[in-house]
């Protein structure tokens, strides 16, 4: 279970308070208009961002002292996930072991991860000769091959064509139930999780606004809000 | 605020159209640029000539006198020069040999030069001698010769300027090479260890014995005049040589291309009248080619007076520049 | 059919080569017919030996500084950092005389070290000619531009990169390995090449500080020839040696480093994890204290023109100011314009035709500018100018040219990067929607491009202002620059002016190495 409660954070012109709670094992899309915070939460949750009070805590740890590669979680971007002078298997080993020392069997768990992730054959292709898709390919196989139990996914397939980031969606499904992984994931097309997610957050104005499972937060009294984000982003 | 650009623009255009079209004619003087400088002689110089010539005197200047030669070697027959002021005697024969210059026909009689002159190409409108300048306050016992600076080893340190890309410094080859003659490639690796280096330009020389890097500096016995009128200053004196020093002598010279022969005739002439010659001594702190009756001008009468004035001609200069050159590269490039 | 028009990057190469080769063979062939080939005797063997070593020392030195400054100003924050990016930025374009002094006034005889010394009673004197003089000189110059454009670079690091490094834990090893590294080893080839140009050419400094005529570099026999000798066929030649020697290093370094693929960002910055590492704390304070110690004395020492300000300000220095101004925003132009259609030419070779070594070539263009010795540059092209226009007219023209063509290569260093990350992103959504020509420059380009440019619009004014090079031949009263203005003043005795002046030049830059900080930096 992942807990925020009464998380303030401060700006000169913004400012958020979060409370959430998100179950173990399932996955929790945000929602809402651009600039509302939705990735301010994430950031905070990672570490990247500060609350100057209030709690947060994941299966009972307290993550407030920890420093972001102490966190039990793994992240993916929308852009920039890999380091273009590595290969495909070193940017994945980096979630292992960032010194790169890989052992063998280290070496087998990666190639295991990108069959996985469908990018049989690509360990040593670099990331400038793939397509944006199998770029964020290899940033889900990372956050996944880490072990982390909380994977928190920041618009990671907004970027690709609709039919694409459909399938990339269903595949970080898959893989979330397979390995029983927590998962927080922005996006701006509700639509392409409806179905597939556990839980709906809908935050705007630095606060979560809604929260509860995806038809009930889509048919709420948000729905024209929800439109008006979704046609705006 | 486009627009107002614009008007500003055109009436500027009408302006100097206006201007243009009712000019006197337009003499064109190419000349080194700390001449018509602010300090320089050229301000005073255009407005007494134009009191008198019912014309316009145009300043165009380069660098140096070296720049001066090769700018008017580039442009050739195409020049827009009428005159030229501020060659000297060590690029006559090389700007004689451009075949650009005409007979100046002024009267070149009774000058105040140390040497007979007889050139009707160039006429001298300034000299000096070279020598080695120093602050009598850290040097009260500046070397007597040439010979004494050149043996003693622990003489001052002195910076001198790069034979190859300056006037001084071609001066200081001259004039060690009319003491020395063959011998003058063992002179410079004697004195070598003292020097402290060859700089681009007087002013970088000049810049760094004000700042101390030096003892002495290569430069000219009128220096110290610059010092005493606009600093008050008394300390900074030229070292008097026994074996005499190397002349330095500024020409000037006007152009067969020139649409205008009649004003040009009229301007070297000029050079030579006390209107001129009087801006001489305050400004490029040389001495004046022609003096006034009255003798050598106030401010350069505290100067040290050379025993004999050692010269090369421009031929010889042209001939064995380079040889000279070679031996003193021989002798210090190591 | 339709013909195509040429690209007009390609135009612009063509027009650059056939105004460098039409400048040469107008020199070779003033006094008609081909020049006798020249004979490198052993002094001038042994002075380009020398040109070797000495820039390749001072680029060494230089980078080692510059980038060690540049990793330790990347980490930290501090009051005041703005005006330390900006000193950075002002040193390069000094007139080389205005370095000279600052050196003498630190480093010499009678220098702040020497008195400082000889207040703790160490009387023995030092020389700093030779080696340690011209090192001292061209570090100065250089070092603080390197850590500038490093920097820039650094900053380029995508945010994402700082934030993966975070979660992963990187040690500052691997922050450097991982997102240092890369950014330097793109950087590198090109900031080297630039430093050791400048340094091979490097004419007063080497000669001032050199301290005999052994140490020289071949611009000084070019001048020579040019101004005493009268010999234009031998400055063409020995134009061509310069030539020769500098784009075969050049062209050595982008060999040996190839561009590796970076990772660009337009984002704003992220605080950097490994800030926090103790030992990175000591050596940054370290380095910056290094970097005080050597760039600070040198630059105040600049401040003591201070005391003659007021003698310089007059209607003369504000002419000069202005058409000091008016040259070098027509310098700019003309280098950020030729820099923008090189690398756009540079980006199609690479991108969409895949011809990385065509476009290496244009990357290279820019470089072979910088080697050509700026004396004969002018001199060959006034020759050619000199058929068509008034040879009077040829100063204004020549002008802002040349000072535009030197100027290119550091342009391109700010542009050619960024048109290429933004092909690399938006490339296939504008030819998908057949985005091209025109409409993609402003539409996608100049977006992303401005900000680089104004930096490099105002870096190459920066240059312009500070050059001497080319008005040594064609200044006048009615062209009289603030350099022009500088060594006239020096001509007349005037030395505490002249320093006067120098601050102003040095000022001007400042403001101008301030305004371009700021434009590279500002997150878009």
């Amino acid at each position: 279970m992942l807990v925020i409660e009464n998380c303030r954070l401060t700006w000169p012109d913004f400012a958020a308070d979060y409370s959430l709670s998100v179950k173990a094992g399932s996955l929790c899309a945000v929602i809402g208009p651009s600039g509302g915070g939705k990735t301010t939460l994430l950031h905070m949750i990672a570490g990247f961002e500060t609350p100057e009070d209030g709690t947060l805590a994941f299966n009972g740890q307290d993550l407030m002292p920890l420093e972001p590669a102490k966190r039990p979680m793994a992240i993916v971007f929308q852009d920039h996930n890999l380091f273009p002078h590595l290969s495909v298997a070193q940017n994945v080993g980096l979630g292992l072991r960032p010194s790169l020392r890989l052992t063998a069997d280290e070496k087998h768990l990666i190639a295991e991860m990108l069959d996985s992730v469908g990018l049989h054959g690509f360990a040593s292709r670099k990331p400038g000769e793939m397509s944006g898709g199998q770029r964020q390919r290899v940033a889900l196989a990372r956050a996944l091959v880490s072990g982390r139990p909380l994977i928190l996914l920041d618009e990671p397939f907004s970027s690709l064509d609709p039919g694409l980031r459909r399938d990339m969606i269903l595949l970080a499904d898959k893989l979330r139930r397979k390995r029983s992984v927590t998962m927080l994931m922005t996006i701006h097309t509700p639509e392409d999780v409806a179905d597939v997610a556990d839980q709906m957050v809908f935050v705007a104005d630095g606060k979560v606004v809604a929260s509860g499972p995806p038809a009930a937060v889509l048919n709420s009294s948000l729905a024209p809000r929800i439109a008006a984000a979704v046609s705006d982003s | 605020m486009l627009r107002r650009l614009l008007l500003t623009l055109l009436s500027l255009g009408i302006a100097t159209g206006f201007a243009q079209a009712q000019t006197k004619p337009v003499l064109t003087v190419y000349t080194y640029s700390s001449f018509a400088g602010k300090y320089g002689p050229g301000k005073p110089v255009k407005e007494r000539f134009e009191a008198t010539c019912g014309c316009e005197l145009n300043w165009v200047t380069a660098e140096d006198a070296g720049s001066l030669l090769g700018r008017l070697r580039l442009e050739g027959d195409n020049t827009k020069a009428d005159a030229v002021v501020g060659l000297d005697m060590n690029l006559a024969a090389e700007a004689r040999a451009l075949n650009l210059f005409a007979p100046h026909g002024a009267d070149v009689k009774d000058l105040s030069l140390p040497i007979e002159w007889k050139d009707d190409t160039f006429i001298p409108f300034d000299w000096g001698y070279y020598a080695f300048v120093y602050d009598a306050n850290k040097l009260p016992n500046p070397p007597k010769s040439l010979k004494e600076l050149v043996d003693s080893p622990n003489g001052p340190k002195i910076v001198l300027q790069d034979p190859r890309t300056s006037a001084p410094g071609l001066g200081l080859l001259l004039w060690m090479q009319k003491v020395y003659g063959d011998e003058a490639g063992e002179a410079w690796t004697k004195l070598k260890p003292r020097i402290v280096t060859f700089t681009k330009g007087w002013s970088e020389a000049y810049g760094l014995f004000m700042k101390g890097e030096a003892d002495m500096v290569m430069s000219y016995t009128t220096s110290p005049a610059y010092h005493i009128v606009a600093e008050k200053k008394d300390n900074y004196k030229a070292a008097a040589f026994t074996e005499g020093h190397y002349l330095h002598v500024e020409l000037a010279g006007m152009t067969r291309t020139t649409k205008q022969p009649d004003l040009a005739k009229k301007f070297m002439a000029f050079i030579l009248s006390e209107p001129f010659q009087s801006a001489i001594p305050e400004t490029n702190w040389m001495y004046p080619a022609k003096n006034p009756p009255s003798g050598t001008p106030a401010a350069l009468k505290g100067m040290i007076q050379p025993s004999q004035a050692l010269l090369f001609t421009p031929e010889e200069v042209q001939q064995k520049r380079r040889a000279f050159t070679d031996a003193w590269l021989n002798a210090t490039a190591r | 059919m339709t013909i195509r028009l040429p690209h007009p990057g390609s135009l612009v190469a063509f027009a650059i080569l056939g105004l460098v080769a039409g400048g040469f063979i107008a020199l070779a062939t003033f006094d008609g017919g081909t020049p006798p080939l020249l004979s490198i005797g052993p002094y001038l063997g042994r002075v380009l030996a020398f040109s070797v070593i000495q820039a390749a020392l001072s680029t060494v030195l230089s980078l080692v500084l510059g980038i060690g400054l540049a990793l330790a100003l990347a980490r930290r924050r501090f009051p005041g950092r703005d005006i330390v990016l900006a000193t950075l930025g002002t040193t390069m374009v000094m007139p080389t005389i205005v370095a000279v002094f600052a050196v003498f006034a630190v480093y010499g005889r009678s220098g702040w070290l020497a008195e400082a010394l000889a207040f703790l009673g160490w009387e023995e004197g030092f020389s700093i000619f030779g080696y340690p003089g011209i090192l001292i000189a061209h570090v100065f110059l250089n070092a603080p531009f390197v850590a500038r454009i490093t920097l820039d670079g650094l900053n380029q690091v995508p945010a994402e990169h700082w934030r993966l490094a975070a979660t992963f834990g990187f040690t500052p090893v691997q922050v450097f390995r991982h997102l240092d590294w890369p950014v330097l080893r793109a950087e590198l080839p090109g900031i080297a090449g630039l430093i050791y140009l400048m340094c091979f050419k490097s004419f007063a400094i080497v000669l001032a500080l050199g301290g005999g005529p052994s140490r020289s570099t071949l611009e000084v026999a070019i001048y020579e020839a040019l101004k005493i000798d009268l010999d234009f066929g031998r400055v063409a030649w020995l134009a061509l040696i310069q030539l020769a020697i500098c784009l075969s290093m050049t062209g050595l370094l982008h060999w040996a480093f190839t561009r590796p693929p970076v990772g660009h960002t337009i984002r704003a910055l992220v605080r950097r994890p490994d800030a926090k590492a103790r030992s990175l704390k000591i050596a940054d304070a370290l380095m910056l204290a290094i970097g005080v110690l050597f760039i600070g004395p040198l630059a105040l020492s600049v401040l003591t023109g201070l005391r003659n300000m007021v003698d310089v300000l007059g209607a003369d220095l504000l002419e000069a100011f202005a058409t000091s101004l008016a040259i070098a925003t027509l310098a700019a132009s003309v280098a950020c314009l030729l820099a923008v259609a090189l690398a756009s030419a540079a980006r199609r070779r690479r991108i969409a035709m895949r011809s990385p070594r065509v476009a290496a070539l244009y990357d290279f263009l820019p470089d072979t500018l910088l080697a050509v010795p700026p004396f004969a540059l002018t001199a060959g092209l006034f020759l050619m100018i000199q058929r068509f226009a008034d040879p009077s007219a040829a100063g204004l023209i020549l002008l802002p040219l040349i000072n535009g063509l030197a100027a290119v290569p550091f342009a391109y260093r700010y542009v050619a990067p960024r048109l290429l990350t933004v092909e690399e992103r938006y490339g296939r959504v504008a030819a998908s929607l057949g985005i091209t020509g025109w409409a993609k420059l402003t539409i996608m380009d100049w977006p992303a491009l401005k900000r680089p440019l104004a930096a490099g619009f105002a870096l190459a004014m920066a240059l312009s202002f500070g050059d001497f090079g080319i008005i040594a031949l064609f200044g006048g009263t009615e062209l009289t620059t603030l350099p022009y203005l500088l060594y006239e003043r020096l001509g007349a005795y005037r030395l505490d002016e002249a320093s006067a002046i120098g601050l102003f030049i040095v000022l001007v830059a400042f403001v101008l190495a301030h305004l371009s900080g700021r434009m590279s930096h500002a997150g878009d």
